[in-house]
């Protein structure tokens, strides 16, 4: 062993090890939305249906949504405390980058929970109000819209320039590329399946989210792996 | 891209936290170049080999070996 190897600390390799924990705190705490998403919509049908008494069936339902939601938060709070332990303390860029995603992750689920839960959006079921396009009231259209439309490129431009590193812009850029191809390339492809019959009519929401999605994970897999 | 990055903070005993501080990147960023993931860009290329203190070339490898720099 030479000095520089004698030399190299504990903690080398220790953001490689901190990104898939990072990672997995993420995907993790995306699922327990979706998975707040899906017991809302649960009881939203429930509701739409007459809220009878809840069944075997549906108490089976809920204890497994309960189940999986109490296993993500396990192991946020695991992962969360191994990054601590190590003392591996983070860069004043990845704290405003953390302490971003965590809000606009909790603001984005209170949000959810809420319209859903109080029926605001509309009165059909919530997968309904996503993808086909259910009618919303004007006055929340119109506060959907600003903050889609004005607060979050606003905010988007601030991450853009202030929060986030080349790597991560890199990253970023690597996973639009692959969602702009998977666009150009899916979109048509959907399309001329279904004016052949052989697809359902292609829905701009699901198309939105699956753009999305491949943007995300390509994202995560480049900037963490 | 091969980089002498880690034996260079290895030498100066920093974590990779404090590099990345330094260089005002990311931890994650600091682990994908040393792990030749990722290629830094020119202006933090300098950054790197001023706080270093060495030429960008010593640092970095593009591992072309089959001619001369000065493409004759």
């Amino acid at each position: 062993m030479n000095l520089t190897e004698a030399a190299m600390t504990d903690n080398d390799g220790m953001g490689q090890s901190h990104g898939r924990r990072i990672m997995w705190i993420i995907l993790a705490s995306l699922g327990i939305v979706m998975l707040a998403g899906a017991i809302m919509g649960f009881l939203s049908e429930r509701r739409a249906q007459g809220d009878g008494p809840l069944g075997t069936g549906g108490i089976l339902v809920m204890l497994v949504f309960v189940a999986l939601i109490a296993s993500l938060a396990f192991s946020i709070w695991v992962n969360g405390r191994k990054i601590k332990s190590s003392g591996e303390p983070l860069t004043k860029k990845e704290r405003l980058n953390r302490n971003i995603l965590i809000g606009s992750i909790s603001i984005g689920a209170a949000f959810g929970i809420f319209f859903v839960a109080t029926g605001t959006l509309s009165t059909s079921s919530s997968t309904a109000v996503v993808f086909e396009g259910a009618t919303l009231q004007p006055a929340l259209a119109l506060f959907l819209a600003f903050v889609w439309g004005v607060a979050m490129p606003a905010f988007s431009w601030f991450w853009h320039k202030r929060v986030i590193d080349e790597q991560e812009a890199s990253a970023s850029r690597d996973g639009g590329y692959y969602a702009a191809y998977a666009f150009l390339v899916g979109t048509p492809t959907w399309w001329v399946l279904w004016r052949g019959g052989l697809a359902p009519e292609p829905n701009g929401v699901a198309i939105f989210m699956l753009f999305s999605l491949i943007w995300s994970a390509v994202w995560l897999w480049k900037k963490y792996c | 891209m091969k980089n002498q990055l880690k034996i260079l903070r290895a030498m100066r005993d920093w974590s990779q936290a404090e590099l990345g501080e330094q260089l005002d990147v990311s931890r994650q960023a600091v682990n994908a170049i040393e792990t030749g993931k990722y290629d830094p860009s020119l202006p933090l290329a300098f950054k790197i080999a001023r706080l270093f203190g060495r030429p960008i070339e010593e640092i970095f490898d593009d591992e072309f070996n089959g001619g001369s720099h000065d493409g004759q």
